[in-house]
């Protein structure tokens, strides 16, 4: 029995709950930032500034050169994590086999479920409805329907926005043919610069390549592009009640121009390995591979190397330490930073793990611990670091970081 | 224009069965009363334990950002963007 597929994908979702929450700024062309720079980028256009060429990772100075008109409105995740979780609870009424891809797109498998509600499209206009009476009529959503995911999310993008595709088997050879091999899930610039180059160019011609090749050029992926390419796509869905454990947990941060101070990104380092700590716990992992790395101006280079702790770890200043150890590795010592990051890898349940039997280990689990019940309890802002208040202009600057009062701060 | 409030107000709110959150009706800032003509977004956002619901609302010529901390009861207007 072939399977039916949904992708079920929000149109300029960030942009859209922006105008469902504020009516001014309905029939306008906005641009959803993440801080209010010109060297900011654009996270999410209004589909009336993507009518104006405004496009999604676009810098702020280019999107205003292009619509002069255009609103900045600073982004606000937890807004749009809300309004996801009430959509997502809309489709868990439908079926149990759905995979959260994103904070705007689904994937469904309904092939036991459409029938009962009168076939796949039907279903798909009752969902609809159902996302405009609870969400509403700003905040739309496209999906696209057919036999594997891939497919769905194509067949989603040509009926964009605000519509339903199906995709029905007798249409699949002219969908192969007309199709560019850049417009696929999972088919990057990268990979399509390589195919272009042998002839390679539609969808067709992905299923007439050779196997030896694809398996060559692109190890087990090749083998399913080719069948991507035969019209054919068994990429399971991944229900969301059994995502798999993390391999690592990693935070990164990108500094705008006048904050790009080595010292800074330090600082800020610190901080970011204290957060991937309190998830790493959060989530009852602790790690042994710690990679750290930074970034030299807006587009590269990057250095990044890692080390192995000689024990699990799931405590911020261990981890931060062994950046520095990491840092010392990198023959480059820049002035300026862009981005700064950590991750752990090579991840362990914390429960089981053998405990360090130092006094001094186990108080930092202690206190960690205490942390963590203060951190639940009022919120990750209560409680933060001194050395993340030394530095005046990172609260007030960096998105995402707590913008400190005046008074807790040192200059 | 927008303007940043960030004032305790009071709240005429109703509880509808099987509603996740109380509907606001209206709500008095300075001596005024507002009347929501229109609600456009409810959302929560979490701070620890406390989980504040975010209304976005008309009342009149003006669209209102008024929020309830759930844990202590409290309502605050938060911003007024006025069409004048």
């Amino acid at each position: 029995m072939p399977r039916v597929i949904m992708h079920v994908d929000m149109d300029s979702y960030f942009a859209s709950v922006e105008q469902q929450a504020r009516p001014s700024l309905r029939g306008k062309p906005i641009g959803v930032t993440g801080r209010p720079t010109e060297q900011s980028i654009i996270v999410a256009a209004s589909r009336e500034a993507k009518r104006r060429r405004v496009w999604t990772g676009m810098p702020v100075w280019e999107a205003r050169k292009v619509c002069p008109e255009i609103e900045l409105v600073g982004g606000n995740p937890e807004r749009y994590l809300s309004i996801t979780k009430e959509f997502i609870e809309i489709l868990k009424e439908y079926t149990a086999l759905l995979e959260i891809y994103s904070v705007d797109e689904a994937f469904l498998d309904v092939t036991q479920e459409e029938a009962k509600h009168g076939g796949a499209v039907r279903m798909a206009a009752e969902i609809r409805r159902r996302f405009r009476e609870k969400l509403g009529e700003c905040i739309t959503a496209t999906i696209g329907i057919a036999e594997g995911k891939t497919f769905a999310k194509l067949i989603g993008a040509r009926n964009k926005p605000d519509g339903v595709g199906r995709l029905d088997p007798e249409e699949m050879a002219e969908l192969l043919e007309s199709t560019p091999i850049g417009d696929v899930w999972g088919i990057g610039p990268r990979i399509t610069a390589r195919l272009n180059r042998v002839g390679i160019r539609t969808l067709k011609d992905l299923g007439q390549a050779s196997e030896h090749y694809l398996k060559r050029e692109f190890g087990i992926y090749g083998l399913h592009l080719l069948e991507v390419g035969q019209g054919r796509d068994s990429t399971p869905l991944v229900p969301y009640t059994e995502v798999p454990a993390p391999k690592s947990v990693g935070h990164s941060k990108s500094l705008p121009p006048d904050l790009r101070d080595f010292r800074l990104a330090l600082i800020i380092l610190r901080d970011l390995c204290d957060k991937v700590a309190r998830r790493m716990r959060r989530l009852g992992f602790m790690g042994r591979t710690v990679h750290c790395g930074f970034r030299i101006g807006s587009i590269g280079p990057h250095y990044g190397k890692q080390t192995t702790l000689d024990l699990p770890a799931n405590d911020g200043e261990v981890f931060y330490k062994a950046c520095l150890v990491v840092l010392d590795k990198i023959p480059v010592k820049p002035e300026q930073v862009s981005n700064v990051g950590v991750s752990v890898g090579n991840l362990v349940p914390a429960e089981g793990t053998l405990c360090s039997l130092l006094e001094t280990d186990r108080r930092r689990e202690q206190l960690n611990a205490a942390v963590d019940r203060i951190r639940d309890r009022y919120g990750d802002r209560s409680i933060r670091l001194g050395t993340s208040l030394l530095v005046r202009p990172i609260p007030q600057h960096v998105g995402g970081f707590f913008m400190a009062s005046d008074d807790l701060e040192v200059g | 224009m927008y303007l940043t409030v960030n004032e305790p107000i009071d709240a005429l709110v109703i509880y509808r069965r099987g509603s996740p959150h109380p509907h606001l009706r209206a709500f008095r800032w300075h001596d005024r009363r507002y009347d929501v003509t229109a609600t456009h977004l409810v959302h929560c956002e979490r701070e620890g334990d406390t989980v504040d619901l975010v209304y976005s609302v008309t009342c009149g010529d003006d669209t209102c950002v008024v929020r309830l901390d759930t844990d202590r009861g409290r309502w605050t207007l938060e911003a007024l963007e006025s069409t004048d």
